[in-house]
């Protein structure tokens, strides 16, 4: 959530300095363009207006010119002006400065323009009188004739003109006189000095007009004003050049910083990715490979052997001890492999189980390392801070296909054999065939509880002292179709892995409660397990049989199978407690072996105590047996509560318990389970 | 190639050096948009009172201006001016003999909506034309409008008038190296050099390319009052300045200056010696300076021809 967010941020930042640059670069590339179309505009302008003052120049210099030059020069000046005037740029209001000088500009292009109007108006005058004069004077014939005076005069008169001319001063002309005086009659005299006469008068008068249009010509400043008017834009140009500077500054920052990002979170992904990677190959506990690596491991060697390692128990050591100390009992594990297994890969295939795969290894070699691992781990003393704990654990070693799956089988095959520790695996085991089985199983069951072929089997309970039968265990059976009976250790833990167990249960409370009707001078027990009392359908179904049969039940009994440690005992006694509201009685089964303990009896309203036959069998060879049998008769007797040993496989152990005062017994000394219950109670033993 | 260059390069610099250069032989104008400009410059539908065309003062088959002293235009009226000559005028430096335009539009704008000339204005000029079906078709051509505007009649007028060049005048071959001059008219380009007529006759135009003012020696006086440059600029130097005129056709343009005071060319030359150079012209150089001026005379326009 937190990387797309980002990833969304960037593309945002990504998108507003992408448009900004686009805008940047348009502005930019505007700006230079108006800037450049500005400068070269001035720069046109600028080149016209000298152009057409050297045109002035030659102009006054030559005697005839061809004006159409002039002519043409100032068409083209004009144009340029306007091409400035309309220059994009001084749209813009920063430029209004410029715009105004420009607009001035025109008043004094128009009144130099005008000004040179006037120039070449009265310098064809001077020029023409001039040259008249020079002509006149180099024309006449009066130096062969008569007054040499008059042509010395109108030299000097000419020279002056023409210094005055290129002196351009007016002062220069002042106090002369620039008329020839004669008094000559001779008509040539006369008409020479009349026409030169004619011509000066008209210098003399016109030059001042002339130098003044000259004057004014030259002292245009035009030129002079345009490059004014440059320097001014190129000073406000240079604030938006550096506010564009900084506009591009800006972005490049906004850029880096968000290349910076990218780079980050780029980095960051990587590794997350890289986290990811390794929790998807790693267990995160002991940072062990996981199963998956170990499964991909299995696919790409060529000979592998699975050595499967499983902690015995660790249920038990979770919940005794916490899972901080479970957690790190499997870190001590996994450092424990990691030192004992060099330079092999450790796995941990999930909750207590540990593997490693050899390549190409021989069976005994992998057995002698899987003895020697287990022999070491039971020896190692674990230590939590104050605590000490030495754990066991089973090995499977596996080299068939499909690997893992065959170790796991064993595994569990070894778990129920408690003197072996390391098992191989090897298609003698039947593994898979008894999966088959089971399933085979499921449908027998099934087609047993459809065919009502689910029965209950009765085992006589013998009074010791009265040599009478005055009860009988029902025992669960399945009467396959050939007749065979089944007993309920072929099915019974099978069918409590679907709805068929509750089935069954239900089957055998009714059939159960039909026999105790049939024979009315007997009491019956039923076996249940604590668990099943955690069952809220199966207790409801067994209280509703009950509510049904209130007179018969009361000669029904359940018989409780410890199996497992039973943490919710309020539920247990609420159970009881509505059974003997019945008139039912509570048996523990298999008191003295397993989980059965005495603490039971402060909690529980237990009426009769079943010795377990693991004592009541080996009570003639093994002392000690006998005196557990006789510390459980005296204990529960104490409390009042009654027993019944099983297994009584002979006579010598039904008269130790008769001695003994053991009430009830029962075995295959008096009897095996019977289909159905005897008709004569009495029995000899 | 290279002798070819350095031969273009040797005329080029040629010409430049030479006060009058020649007309071009082509004007390199909209031959379609000229000849509506020609249907439009002799269409007296122009005038208010449909009498007068443009070609009314400008006789473009004769010098391009008016015979008469002074225009007759709308009812009969007269103008205040003798007509200039329409011919080369693309190469005024300005229009009107005061110059108070720049332009040729500018110009024609002037005599259209003059009240003694044509008297009309846009709006019932853009009116008449829009009710011909020729002219709506010809400007749909040409401008692709369906409605004709004044501002495109001005341009089509202004094109035609653009092709109203007299190339290949008898001088204009001259000074391209085609031919010779006569000794006469030789010696009359030299006069017209050497007394200064030259220093305001020039360019392309031979004049048309300043300001002079009419009477530098001797005061010029007419009858009548004309427009002067004073009449704009209000400038008392400005009295009696006007245009300096072309003096190509000059031939065919009688009568002359801005009051035609000068019937003949003779008489014209006369005037100009005394009032502007103050000198006194022998009639052998008078007639010179004639056969000079008279090689100004060029080629009729050729767009007065195609049809």
């Amino acid at each position: 959530m937190r990387l797309n967010r980002s990833i969304l941020l960037v593309l945002l930042v990504g998108i507003v300095s992408s448009i900004a640059i686009i805008y940047f670069y348009l502005i930019q590339r505007e700006f230079t363009k108006n800037h450049r179309e500005f400068l070269t505009s001035t720069s046109k302008l600028k080149h016209s207006q000298s152009r057409l003052d050297y045109l002035i120049l030659e102009n006054s210099v030559y005697a005839y010119q061809n004006q159409d030059k002039i002519k043409n020069r100032i068409k083209k000046l004009l144009n340029e002006y306007k091409n400035l005037k309309e220059s994009t740029i001084l749209k813009d209001k920063t430029y209004t400065q410029i715009d105004e000088k420009i607009i001035a500009l025109k008043e004094k292009i128009d009144s130099n323009l005008e000004n040179i109007e006037d120039y070449l108006m009265f310098n064809a005058g001077i020029k023409n009188s001039l040259l008249f004069l020079t002509r006149h004077v180099e024309n006449s014939e009066l130096s062969k004739i008569d007054d040499n005076n008059i042509v010395i005069k109108a030299n000097y008169i000419l020279k002056h003109f023409y210094d005055t001319k290129r002196i351009q001063d007016l002062d220069y002309l002042e106090n002369e006189s620039f008329l020839l005086i004669s008094d000559s009659k001779d008509k040539k005299v006369q008409e020479f000095v009349r026409k030169f006469n004619i011509h000066s008068k008209f210098l003399a008068k016109g030059f001042k007009k002339y130098i003044n249009s000259v004057n004014s010509v030259l002292d245009n400043n035009v030129y002079n004003s345009i490059v004014s008017i440059t320097t001014d834009f190129s000073k406000i140009a240079l604030k938006d050049f550096k506010a564009l500077d900084i506009f591009a500054f800006i972005l490049f920052s906004i850029f880096i910083l968000s290349l910076s990002f990218i780079i980050f979170l780029l980095y960051s992904y990587i590794q997350k990715n890289q986290a990811l990677k390794h929790s998807l190959t790693y267990d995160q506990l002991t940072n062990l490979y996981n199963r998956k690596s170990l499964e991909y491991k299995l696919t790409h060697i060529s000979k592998p052997t699975l050595l499967l390692i499983n902690i015995d128990g660790f249920k038990n050591i979770n919940d005794i001890y916490g899972n901080e100390v479970g957690d790190s009992l499997l870190i001590k594990i996994a450092q424990m492999l990691k030192k004992e297994l060099t330079n092999l890969n450790i796995f941990r295939l999930g909750g207590d189980e540990f593997g490693t795969i050899f390549e190409d290894i021989t069976e005994n070699e992998v057995l002698k390392i899987a003895n020697k691992l287990e022999k070491t781990i039971s020896k190692h003393n674990f230590i939590f801070d104050n605590l000490k704990l030495n754990i066991s654990v089973s090995i499977v070693t596996n080299n068939i296909f499909p690997i893992l799956e065959n170790a796991d089988l064993t595994l569990k095959l070894l778990k129920h054999n408690p003197n072996k520790r390391v098992m191989k695996y090897t298609d003698n085991l039947n593994l898979k065939k008894s999966v088959q089985e089971n399933m085979q199983i499921v449908e027998m069951i099934k087609s047993a509880i459809a065919d009502d072929r689910v029965i209950p089997y009765f085992q006589p309970i013998i009074n010791l002292q009265t040599s009478k039968i005055e009860k009988y265990e029902a025992l669960v059976r399945i009467r396959l179709e050939d007749g065979t009976i089944l007993s309920p250790f072929k099915f019974l833990e099978i069918s409590k892995k679907s709805s068929d167990y509750h089935e069954i249960t239900k089957i055998m409370i009714n059939k159960i409660i039909q026999t105790a009707k049939e024979f009315p001078e007997y009491r019956f027990s039923l076996n249940i397990s604590m668990l099943d009392i955690l069952n809220e359908q199966l207790i409801t179904m067994l209280f509703d049989c009950f509510e049904k049969n209130r007179d018969t039940v009361s000669r029904v009994d359940i018989e409780l199978l410890e199996s497992e440690f039973l943490e919710d005992t309020k539920k247990v006694q609420e159970f009881i407690e509505k059974l003997h509201s019945y008139g039912s009685k509570i048996l523990i089964d298999d008191f003295g072996s397993g989980y059965s303990n005495f603490s039971y009896f402060s909690n529980l309203e237990i009426d009769i105590v079943k010795i377990d036959g693991s004592i009541v069998s080996e009570i003639i060879n093994d002392h000690t047996k006998l005196h557990i049998l006789k510390t459980i008769h005296q204990f529960t007797n104490g409390m009042n509560k009654t027993n019944i040993a099983e297994y009584v496989e002979n006579r010598e152990i039904a008269l130790i318990l008769k001695e003994i005062g053991i009430k009830y017994a029962q075995g295959y000394y008096f009897s095996q389970p019977l289909p159905r219950p005897l008709n004569d109670s009495k029995v000899i033993i | 190639m290279f002798k070819l260059f350095i031969f273009i390069s040797i005329i080029i610099n040629l010409y430049a050096n030479e006060p009058i250069s020649p007309i071009p032989l082509k004007s390199g104008i909209d031959v379609e948009k000229a000849k509506l400009g020609r249907m439009l410059f002799f269409d007296t539908t122009l005038s208010k009172d449909n009498s007068t065309a443009c070609v009314s003062c400008h006789n473009v088959f004769q010098g391009g201006a008016d015979s008469n002293i002074v225009s007759k235009g709308f009812n009969g009226m007269s103008g205040n001016i003798q007509s200039p000559t329409v011919l080369n005028a693309r190469y005024n430096f300005k229009q009107f003999w005061n110059g108070r335009v720049d332009t040729l539009s500018q110009q024609v704008d002037g005599p259209i909506h003059n009240p003694v000339e044509h008297n009309l204005n846009s709006e019932l000029l853009e009116k008449r034309l829009n009710a011909s079906k020729l002219y709506k078709k010809l400007f749909l051509n040409i401008y692709k409008k369906f409605d004709i505007k004044y501002k495109d009649a001005v341009d089509a007028i202004v094109e035609f008038e653009k092709g109203l060049i007299t190339p290949n005048s008898k001088f204009d071959k001259y000074l391209r190296g085609e031919i010779k001059l006569t000794k006469n008219e030789k010696n009359g380009y030299r006069l017209f050099k050497q007394y200064g007529c030259i220093t305001c006759h020039n360019g392309i135009n031979v004049g048309s390319n300043s300001f002079q003012k009419m009477g530098t020696f001797v005061e010029y006086k007419s009858k009548n009052s004309y427009p002067d440059k004073e009449a704009i600029t209000h400038k008392k130097i400005h009295h009696n300045v006007f245009k300096v005129p072309t003096l190509r056709n000059i031939n065919l343009t009688a009568p002359y200056f801005h009051d035609g005071a000068a019937k003949t060319l003779k008489e014209a030359i006369n005037m100009m010696a005394k009032h502007n150079l103050g000198v006194e012209l022998s009639d052998k150089e008078i007639a010179d300076l004639t056969l000079f001026l008279i090689t100004l005379e060029g080629e009729k326009p050729t767009i007065l021809e195609s049809n």
